[in-house]
């Protein structure tokens, strides 16, 4: 089972994650805050593991299937190590030296099969962007020892010819999909199908696992939350009663008043300085 | 009156003079009295908003790194309420779950104005944190009074009471009432999914342009679990 090609991954050491250096060209630049946020994705079949960040054990018997973190990282380089739970550091199964963690970014370190059945250690960037009110992303990342496939939803291709450390994303209205992957081209389903709730708001990372020769493919999600945005307003009225400010017809009323006022104030004086002479 | 014929014009004239002056008066308090039940009533409340906004909500984290099952997110149980009651005002509305308007991305009041909307996006009835949205109609050209008609009335320590599908309630006590022009709302205060827990109802209010069929402005109203 999928033991073994771990062991041949101890033995090739720290070659997979050289992706790591290319990762702050993804984030954006001087506001970025120093600290980024890692999520480590167990996507190896039936081994769990210690994961080590600088030697130091962060998170024990780690289940594949699972998603751990998101740890708060300052910006820098670190040694990460996968071993098998309890084993010492230079038993490791996975290692990777001098990692570079960008500042200010949401980072997803994916421990999963490559393309060619060795374990590997792939970062990726998330996308945290906002999404529109009432929206919802998902992103795809095809993270196994498998072939090129698609990304049906509801029947119908939306991510299509995805490879093996690929990831494809599309913002969509929040609700539930039923989504299956197939051969790239074909209607041979290798994987679900699935049903994903999208909540509003969130970004829901599906990643395709395991082995396709072994028979083990399955998928891990993780999902990041506080990325909805308001809608653009709020209509409440087309009716115009309860405008409130005075209409014109007020406005002539108190003007006729204060005329009427004026002149009966104006007569009334006038007259009065001759009605004391007639008495 | 013991004035002769003779005095009989200046007489005419100074009750003329009187019924002018007394009928000026009388259209001056009519005017001034529709003035005044025409005042908006000040905006009230809003520091306190700002303080819901940003203080913290309760964090739950202990110590160690979270792990969490990469199972697919699967749908949840949804926090409507299904009614709502303000006794100061008289109404009692069924809430309808809405969402956004995909042509207008506007918050799609449900059309019938006796009807409120709760914003089922954002926190649900029994939130802990963020602004429990409900939006309803003023009025409306077609049919009359909306049952948020007098929310601009409300005011600091008036009650709402929510009812859950299952009979549960959650009262609210107003602390906040403000009027913004709808080009100037700070909606994302409003629509905040944390921060204290808080109520918020909005429907529309100011002048009326009858020329577009809207309102200028916002009448927004924040109340705190009591």
């Amino acid at each position: 089972m999928p033991i073994l090609p771990l062991r041949r991954a101890a033995a090739a050491g720290a070659v997979a994650l050289t992706a790591f250096a290319g990762l702050s060209a993804f984030t954006t630049g001087p506001a970025a805050a120093a600290s980024s946020r890692v999520s480590v994705v167990h996507g190896i079949p039936g081994q769990p593991v210690d994961v080590y960040v600088n030697g130091k054990k962060t998170v024990p018997g780690f289940q594949p299937g699972k998603v751990a973190g998101p740890l708060a990282l300052e910006e820098g380089s670190y040694d990460i190590a996968l071993t098998k739970p309890g084993d010492d550091l230079d038993q490791a199964l996975l290692t990777v030296e001098d990692a570079k963690v960008p500042g200010g970014a949401d980072i997803s370190l994916v421990a999963h099969l490559g393309a060619d059945g060795k374990p590997v250690l792939t970062p990726f960037v998330n996308d945290t962007a906002k999404v529109g009110a009432g929206q919802a992303r998902l992103a795809v990342r095809h993270t196994a020892a498998a072939p090129a496939v698609d990304v049906r939803a509801g029947g119908k291709p939306v991510f299509e010819d995805l490879t093996n450390p690929k990831e494809a994303k599309a913002d969509l209205p929040a609700g539930d999909v039923t989504a299956d992957v197939v051969l790239a081209g074909t209607d041979t389903v290798v994987l679900g199908p699935t049903d994903l709730s999208l909540k509003e708001g969130t970004a829901t990372i599906v990643y395709a696992i395991g082995s396709a020769d072994d028979k083990t493919l399955d998928v891990v999600a993780q999902t990041i939350s506080g990325l909805h945005s308001a809608p653009g307003g709020v209509p409440g009225g087309s009716g115009g009663l309860a405008d409130r400010g005075l209409s014109l017809p007020w406005y002539a009323l108190g003007g006729t008043g204060l005329v009427l006022l004026i002149a009966g104030l104006v007569r009334l004086r006038t007259g009065r300085p001759a009605a004391p002479a007639r008495r | 009156m013991t004035g002769g014929p003779d005095s009989g014009a200046p007489h005419r004239d100074r009750g003329r003079a009187a019924l002018a002056l007394a009928t000026g008066v009388v259209l001056l308090s009519l005017f001034g009295i529709a003035a005044c039940r025409a005042r908006t009533a000040p905006d009230v409340g809003g520091p306190t908003v700002s303080a819901l906004q940003s203080a913290p909500a309760p964090t739950t984290t202990g110590p160690g790194v979270p792990v969490s099952d990469g199972r697919p997110p699967a749908a949840g149980v949804p926090d409507s309420p299904s009614s709502l009651r303000i006794p100061a005002l008289g109404i009692t509305a069924t809430v309808t779950a809405v969402g956004v308007n995909a042509a207008t991305g506007e918050l799609d009041v449900p059309p019938s104005v006796d009807r409120v909307g709760w914003y089922r996006y954002g926190p649900g009835m029994t939130a802990d944190a963020g602004s429990i949205v409900i939006a309803g109609h003023v009025d409306s050209a077609e049919q009359g009074p909306g049952a948020f008609f007098r929310l601009g009335k409300l005011r600091p320590g008036d009650s709402v009471t929510l009812t859950g599908p299952r009979g549960g309630t959650r009262t609210f006590e107003v602390v906040a009432r403000e009027r913004y022009a709808k080009t100037a709302v700070p909606l994302d205060r409003y629509f905040a999914r944390d921060g204290r827990p808080r109520l918020t109802l909005i429907t529309c209010g100011g002048p009326f342009d009858r020329r577009i069929g809207h309102y200028r402005d916002n009448v927004v109203v924040t109340a705190t679990p009591g």
